[in-house]
């Protein structure tokens, strides 16, 4: 018998030699990018709404107790190392990273094909995409084993301690990145120069590197434009940040790309698939499972008083001004919506009874909501597709409509500005931080894009921007914090600011103690704890494979 | 028995005198001795000696007895005689086909158990293997009860770490399942468990290897002989669980309420959609009309009708459905008397110099769950011709249709786990118990009812699903056969040359409808369609020598084997919304040109080069020595550890043989035996596990990088990591045992002790997280195994009056497993996550698939208890109170501890079989003990926040209330979280045990003398009666449950059940 009798080649797959071409390389950046969304690990995706968002206060899981009882208590913050979500948060943001390594890998081996100017856009743009990851990691777990493209398995891989702070290489990849990349690209979704530079400069703030993350965001804000040339600016319209139709528009700095019925829901915002109002019936968008409910505190904090400002002073919780709200309230009988000042963008952001949910009806309140007395009255809204692009910006490929194709920005322009703002504030001009902050809420009190019922807004909306000029660091932080809690909400980034501010521990058990008293169920004598809480467990699994010498376990853990 | 002295009126002319003797020259009492033709008989007295009258001198003899062979003789004259009976050992003549060779069970020397043909056609099933099932000792076989479906069958343990199936051999040729085979061609089943049997298929051989050889004719000259076996029946699917009915639902609602608001130290606020916001919870009258819910009162019905849509595309749905106040019998809606008929034809013949079977059968059998039907129609031609006194030619031919409709579960492209993931899946089993009582089937204008109406959450209509698959095909065309050339140049030698193969062809179109009736509905009508082929090969060599010279015997076999275990394609597309949802309109072409998506595979298969030799050698049939060695190639490995060596040896001792034993003559025949081999296995190895691969995907690697909103580009991700230096598992057995026959052969006992280590397990070592989610970890060998057990076969046959004859067979086998080692710094590897329950650990020092989680110690029963216990998460009345098992006054992740095994310690069966006259009678029980099983469909029924307003278990009317303590089921109330149903812990894991009565037949053959007139040989009919009831202490449906994955399986999430059945049979023979 000879030996070739039993070679038999593997099918329908390749060698890693086969990926050293110049589109394989290529195919192994876009591989690296399509991890951002965590390809269906919902709680994985880069958009962070468990993580960033209900960890935040932003929400809360949503649904009914019984339901994804894994998210119960990471939202109590009593989540145990073993939970499996963690493990696969985990693992999803480490397969980024592995294939970004392929790609620099395969680069470096690459022939002559491959151009200078290639070598240096797909270096960058994989530079770009790990230094992403490593973000990700880094504000979830905060310690993490940095693996580069040198390391693979069966090289000591497993053996690269969690001891050694990434923020050094995060920032070196993404300063490579700015350095590297061309200012526009040819394909939209492609990180440009302007998305590193700001990366740069978010990660420079994580750090309280103001003057370095000025420097960047002065920059960004002076000359960036998006990698298909558009130069930065606001949308006029709140809502079409929020719009398929809308995608890669001016203020896009880096966004995960979605895209429907491609062949795999995947592709869409599959991280989004329960996150839709319960019950709906083909009146409402998604027709599942009524995750990720807005809560309390969130929708309280859109109060704006006579001069159509936000309640710095946090007394929009107290009972005068409160949200009113239908809690408790059948569909069948009557509530008149809240009838006092607003922010227009709680409408754009909140999904509550009594006012338009997009283009498919007035949100019908407690028939729509799976379980009320467990997760309150309220529906996300603002990653909802519209009635209008159902079949062509929705996936109906699945088990249900809710596969949605607008773009999820990571940053976007007015973040930057916000982010701005921030080092305005410590080591530059509070006026010129007053100045960002109004842009931001200049657009959001355009009247053009407010939300409508009978030609009319569809509740009393009354929002202005900060006249007076800004005196004190205290009071122009707290104005810029809150307006980031305004204009980001949902967006998965509150739960990471408030732990670089250094005000989770309070924040957060004050609004576990407001919410968890309506929640008894959810969040009742749930509470958040410092020197722990700021971080997740390190995966228990991942210890027991590496070693508890290799990894060790976050404090309090 | 002396009655019969009184038939005999003949005149006397002579008497007879004699003596019945043993070989070994002792009488034989109770030997029946008949004058052939008349009636006249006697019985051999306790010396054997007897005494008859005859009418001639011609007269023939016939003699008989229990143990003995028959024998006629003719009396010639003589007025005295003696006559030796030859034992009639039965066990030990059985044969034990090999694949490459045959031998008498006497003469074997390794741990091999044979199944009679006619066990095999007893009870009707789509698979033969489930007829396995406490038949054969140390084989364990789950099956489910889904006709079609695959049974989990298991050989002396778990070997390895994944794919633990046996090898199957046809007329010496492997397939990957039998489920083509009719049982009723089947000649002999040989089940070779150790490696001193089982070596000769060397790397293949680990797993045990069941051996099937088929029906061929006689080797002499015999005219044709026509077989007809028919059969009809019906399953009954009996009840379903237990659960609360309608009104009882609506109070245990409010109950939950008021519960949670006491553990939460609020005040009760009542209210549900439907069930009103009184303090009493009040049914309505219509659940659901125009989306409006909780309805009382009369509805205008016409009025309403206008405004009906069930249609989503055209609008708002629009429906009414009325409350169905004395409750849904959803299990009873979604499954049938299911019948099953099959019928059976073979022809057998022979002249001197050829022979043939040709067989040809039809088996159409519905399952309990409606549309759900199997149907396999076979041909088999089997010949063989002498060409000349030294060269045969043969060949074994059978072409199968196979269609299953309606399968739940159903995996084509592994036909091993066919049916077996329904087992730990959401099927319909566990919608009929999730489907709340009050909602009827259909609402008022005959669209289906459902959980869009409020308030019952989301399970969906299992009567629609049924009818939504109901044009769910799946089938095969299949072509199985060898032919085969033998040549015997000198007496003894053969040399023979076989080349077989099978073609296997697949097709399957499913649909999924567009849904409106559920709180989650399907986004789009579906459709998915695949077809593949796949062709396997097998071209062995053999040389098979026997000699005798004087006392010595010697058989010797040496042979040369070339394979590949099938390579293929396949083609599969999905795509959804057609114009028409016409199933005749339904093609891939007529889908909506959004969202179609086609995939294929290439599959080369995996080839084997493979030499093997056996030696056999025994001296005067008294001492016993055997050698088989074989070494195998297979392109599985990589070239540095390709190959395989493989020896077994074996010796056995005939006791009964020596002179000493003489003195003992109640012992006829005792042997033992024992041996030591290796066997290797490399199914746990994808044949990619060599190479370090890259893969696009696009569902896990394509990416809108041009926001076009609509596509997405091809991607590349790292789909395996290789180890090139993987090599074989190796299995050592090791067992001695003892055969024998004692009291003339009235009993039978065998009994095994085996011992089966497995090293160099390979074994998928988890990846470090660092490594990403995607790649496939490398199989690298690092675990050990251990199995050991006990294999007994007892036999004892008799009668118990004149012709009422009996014979009990009673096998059992007990059961040690465990895992010995994984890779060094791995101490576990998880199981599936269930709902966020993770029933198995697969851990050290334990048997695979070990049940893992906090071990409850009660439910709390006073705010005391709950101060003064340990430490626990959610702590409070009436909830789990688990066991602080490190003692460390916290309950938390490292409390968790070892729950039970769903490996059974002993399984056994007994048949007992009565013939009288013309009348047979059988029963077969089948018995499973030592094993637990983890019910998680509990999480769905007996807890209020699972799914809140779902379906509830009747259990819950026992729940923990202040004045009901003495409960091991848990307060019903709304919390969800680690002290009531947010964690797996031992009150799902119930005890496994069960007896279960299998099969009671009863059987008439029609007299000879009766049927002569009619032209038949002979005929039977019988009634049959299968699974008449089972023992066990189970809450589940069933406690036949198995599952897909040897890591991960005795979990039940709404198996479909084993249920009653009842047969009609007709045998005849012409």
């Amino acid at each position: 018998c000879k030996d070739s009798f039993l070679e038999v080649p593997p099918t329908g797959q390749l060698a890693n030699a086969q990926l050293t071409s110049k589109a394989g390389i290529e195919g192994s950046l876009i591989g690296a990018y399509s991890m951002l969304n965590g390809r269906g690990v919902r709680l994985a995706s880069s958009a962070n709404w468990v993580f960033g968002s209900i960890l935040g206060g932003e929400a809360n899981k949503g649904t009914n107790s019984g339901d994804y009882t894994a998210i119960n208590p990471i939202q109590r913050f009593e989540t145990p190392p073993t939970n499996t979500e963690i493990n696969d948060t985990w693992r999803v943001k480490y397969e980024g990273i592995q294939r970004c390594n392929t790609t620099l890998a395969s680069l470096a081996k690459a022939g002559s094909d491959v151009t200078a100017d290639d070598k240096k856009r797909i270096s960058g743009e994989a530079r770009f995409l790990r230094g992403h990851y490593y973000f990700e990691l880094k504000k979830l777990y905060n310690n993490v084993p940095y693996i580069d493209e040198s390391m693979d398995y069966g090289t000591g891989i497993e053996k690269v301690s969690n001891a050694t702070d990434v923020w050094p290489k995060i920032e070196a990849d993404l300063k490579y990145a700015m350095d590297n990349l061309p200012e526009t690209q040819a394909a939209a979704g492609r990180a440009n120069k302007w998305a590193a530079a700001a990366y740069l400069g978010k990660a420079y703030l994580f750090q309280k590197k103001y003057t370095e993350a000025k420097a960047m965001f002065d920059q960004v804000i002076a000359s960036g434009k998006t990698a298909n040339g558009k130069k930065y600016g606001l949308v006029t319209k709140y809502a079409q940040i929020f719009n398929a139709e809308n995608d890669n528009n001016e203020e896009s700095v880096f966004a995960i790309q979605s895209a429907a019925n491609t062949g795999s829901v995947n592709n869409a915002n599959s991280d989004d698939d329960l996150n839709y109002p319960y019950n709906t019936g083909s009146s409402g968008p998604g027709n599942c499972c009524g995750f990720f409910q807005p809560s309390f505190e969130l929708a309280n904090s859109f109060r704006t008083d006579a001069n159509g400002l936000p309640l710095l002073d946090g007394s929009y919780n107290s009972t005068a001004n409160a949200l009113k709200t239908d809690f408790g309230i059948q569909s069948s009988a009557a509530f008149t919506p809240d009838a006092g000042n607003l922010d227009p963008r709680l409408d754009h952001s909140v999904g509550r009874r009594g006012i338009p949910y997009l283009d498919w009806q007035d949100h019908p309140g407690f028939d729509w909501i799976r379980d009320q007395s467990y997760a309150g009255p309220y529906s996300p809204k603002k990653y909802i597709y519209y009635k209008s692009q159902e079949g062509t910006l929705t996936d109906g490929s699945s088990w249900t409509r809710g596969y949605a194709a607008m773009n999820k920005p990571l940053i976007r322009y007015a973040d930057v500005l916000l982010m701005a703002a921030e080092c305005e504030i410590e080591i530059g001009s509070l006026e010129t931080a007053r100045n960002y902050v109004n842009l931001v809420r200049a657009r959001a009190a355009n009247p053009a894009s407010w939300v409508t019922k009978n030609g009319a807004p569809a509740a009393k909306y009354v929002i202005s921007t900060y006249t007076a000029a800004w005196t004190d660091k205290a009071v122009a932080r707290t104005a810029v914090r809150f307006e980031r809690k305004l204009e980001l909400s949902g967006e998965g980034h509150r739960f990471f600011d408030l732990v670089r501010w250094g005000i989770a521990e309070s924040t957060i058990n004050a609004y576990l103690s407001y919410e968890g008293a309506k929640l008894i169920t959810a969040l009742g004598s749930a509470k958040f704890t410092a020197n722990k809480n700021e971080y997740l467990p390190i995966p228990q699994t991942q210890i027991d494979i590496q070693g508890k010498d290799i990894l060790k376990q976050n404090p309090g853990y | 028995i002396m009655l019969l002295y009184a038939v005999s009126t003949v005149a006397q002319d002579r008497k007879v005198t004699g003596k019945v003797v043993g070989v070994d020259n002792q009488g034989i009492p109770g030997v029946s001795i008949v004058i052939k033709g008349t009636r006249t008989g006697t019985t051999s007295d306790a010396n054997g000696n007897f005494s008859i009258n005859s009418k001639s001198s011609n007269d023939v003899l016939q003699l008989s007895g229990i143990g003995y062979k028959a024998k006629e003789v003719n009396l010639a004259g003589q007025t005295s005689i003696n006559v030796t009976l030859d034992e009639d050992i039965a066990a030990l003549e059985e044969v034990v086909v090999t694949g490459y060779s045959s031998s008498s069970k006497k003469e074997s020397t390794g741990s091999v158990a044979t199944i009679k043909s006619k066990d095999l056609v007893m009870v009707p099933s789509g698979n033969v293997e489930q007829q396995l099932q406490g038949r054969a000792s140390g084989v364990t076989v789950i099956s489910s009860g889904q006709p079609g479906a695959a049974s989990l069958v298991r050989i002396h343990g778990f070997g390895s770490f994944s794919n633990n199936n046996p090898l199957y051999v046809v007329d010496g040729v492997p397939v990957q399942s039998t489920d083509f085979l009719a049982p009723g061609d089947i000649e002999s089943t040989s089940i070779l468990k150790d490696a001193a049997a089982a070596s000769i298929y060397g790397a293949r051989a680990a797993n045990g290897v069941i051996v099937y050889t088929t029906k061929k004719g006689t080797k002499r000259a015999r005219s044709l002989e026509v077989t007809y076996d028919g059969l009809y029946g019906v399953t009954d699917p009996g009840k379903g669980q237990a659960m609360l009915n309608p009104q009882e639902q609506a109070d245990w609602t409010w109950n939950a309420i008021r519960n949670t608001a006491i553990a939460n130290g609020t005040t009760p606020t009542f209210g549900h959609p439907q069930y009103g916001t009184g303090t009493s919870a009040v049914l309505p009258d219509y659940l659901n009309v125009g989306g409006r819910s909780g309805v009382s009162g009369t509805v205008d019905l016409a009025a309403e009708r206008l405004k009906y849509n069930i249609d989503p595309t055209a609008g708002a749905i629009y429906q009414v459905v009325k409350a169905n106040k004395a409750g849904t019998d959803w299990y009873g809606a979604i499954t049938r008397m299911a019948p099953i008929s099959r019928h059976s034809l073979g022809f057998s013949g022979g002249t001197e110099n050829g022979r043939y079977y040709f067989g040809l059968s039809a088996q159409e059998q519905a399952g309990i769950l409606v549309y759900n039907k199997f149907s396999r129609y076979t041909f088999r031609a089997n010949s063989e011709f002498d060409l000349s006194k030294k060269v045969r030619i043969g060949e074994n031919l059978q072409f199968t249709y196979k269609s299953v409709l309606a399968q739940d579960g159903n995996d084509l492209l592994n036909p091993n786990n066919s049916g077996l993931s329904t087992i730990a899946g959401e099927g319909d089993i566990l919608s009929a118990f999730r489907m709340s009582p009050i909602i009827p089937i259909y609402d008022e204008f005959g669209g289906y009812a459902g959980t869009a109406a409020k308030g019952f959450n989301n399970p969906r209509n299992p009567v629609a699903s049924r009818d939504g698959s109901k044009n769910d095909r799946s089938f095969t065309a299949n072509g199985f056969g060898n032919i085969y050339l033998e040549y015997e140049p000198i007496t003894n030698l053969v040399l023979r040359s076989s080349i077989g193969g099978q073609y296997n062809n697949a097709y399957q179109y499913a649909y999924s409808r567009l849904q409106y009736e559920n709180s989650e509905n399907n986004a789009s009508f579906g459709y998915n369609e695949f077809s593949g082929y796949q062709f396997s090969w097998t071209f062995t060599n053999t040389i098979n020598y026997q000699k005798q010279i004087g006392d010595h015997k010697i058989k010797a076999l040496a042979g040369y084997e070339a394979l590949n275990t099938g390579s293929g394609r396949g083609i599969s597309g999905s795509g959804i919304n057609p114009f028409s949802t016409d199933i005749n309109y339904i093609t891939l072409t007529t889908v909506s040109s959004t969202g179609k998506v086609v995939n294929s595979y290439i599959n080369s298969g995996i080839t084997f080069a493979s030499v093997f030799g056996q030696l056999d050698y025994n001296l005067s049939d008294k001492y016993y020595v055997s050698g088989v060695v074989r070494r195998d190639g297979s392109s599985r490995f990589g070239i540095n550890s390709r190959y395989g060596v493989f020896p077994a040896f074996s010796a056995a001792w005939r006791l009964s043989k020596e002179d000493f034993m003489r003195d003992l003559p109640w012992i006829s025949d005792l042997k033992i035996k024992g041996g030591w081999g290796q066997m290797g296995n490399s199914n746990s190895v994808d044949p990619n596990n060599q190479y370090s691969l890259y893969a696009a995907n696009v569902g896990n690697s394509y990416y809108d990088i041009n926001g076009s909103n609509t596509s997405a580009v091809s991607g590349f991700y790292r789909s395996r990591i290789g180890n090139p230096n993987a090599k074989w598992e190796t299995n050592t057995t090791t067992n001695i045992g003892f055969e024998s026959s004692l009291f003339r052969g009235k009993w039978d006992l065998a009994v095994d002790l085996w011992n089966r280590e497995t090293t160099d397990a390979l074994f998928n070592v988890p990846l470090p997280g660092v490594l990403g989610n995607y790649a496939a970890a490398p199989a690298v060998n690092v675990g050990t195994l251990s199995n050991k057990g006990i294999d007994i076969q007892i036999i004892n046959r008799g009668n118990i009056i004149k012709d009422l004859n009996y014979e009990v067979t009673a096998t059992g086998s007990f059961l040690d497993n465990k895992i010995t080692s994984f890779a060094p710094n791995i101490t576990y590897l998880p199981g599936t996550t269930y709902r966020g329950l993770t029933p198995v650990r697969n851990q050290l020092n334990y048997p695979m698939s070990a049940f893992y989680g906090y071990k409850v110690v009660g439910l709390f029963n006073s705010t005391s208890e709950v101060a003064s216990a340990p430490k626990q998460t959610g702590a409070g009345l009436g909830r789990f109170r688990y066991a602080d098992i490190n003692g460390d006054g916290v309950i938390d992740a490292n409390d968790r501890t070892y729950l039970g095994s769903p490996v059974p310690v002993f399984t056994g069966g007994m048949t007992i079989r009565l013939t009288y006259k013309a009348f047979d009678f059988s029963t077969f029980m089948a018995v499973s003990l030592g094993n637990k099983i983890a019910n998680v469909s509990k999480w769905y029924t007996d807890f209020y926040p699972s799914f809140t307003g779902a379906a509830v278990s009747a259990r819950v009317k026992n729940s923990w209330t202040p004045t009901n303590t003495n409960t091991d089921q848990p307060i019903f109330e709304g919390e969800s979280g680690f002290s009531t149903n947010g964690e797996f812990n031992s009150f799902y894991v119930e005890n496994g045990n069960y007896l279960r009565m299998q099969n009671m037949s009863l059987g008439y053959t029609i007299p000879k003398n009766v049927l002569t007139k009619i032209g038949l040989k002979s005929a039977r009919v019988s009634a049959s009666a299968s699974n008449i009831f089972t023992i066990t202490s189970y809450k589940g449906l069933d406690p036949s449950v198995g599952g897909a994955a040897d890591t991960n399986f005795g979990i039940d999430i709404g198996n479909v059940p084993i249920t009653r059945s009842y047969n009609l049979a007709l045998s005849l023979s012409f």
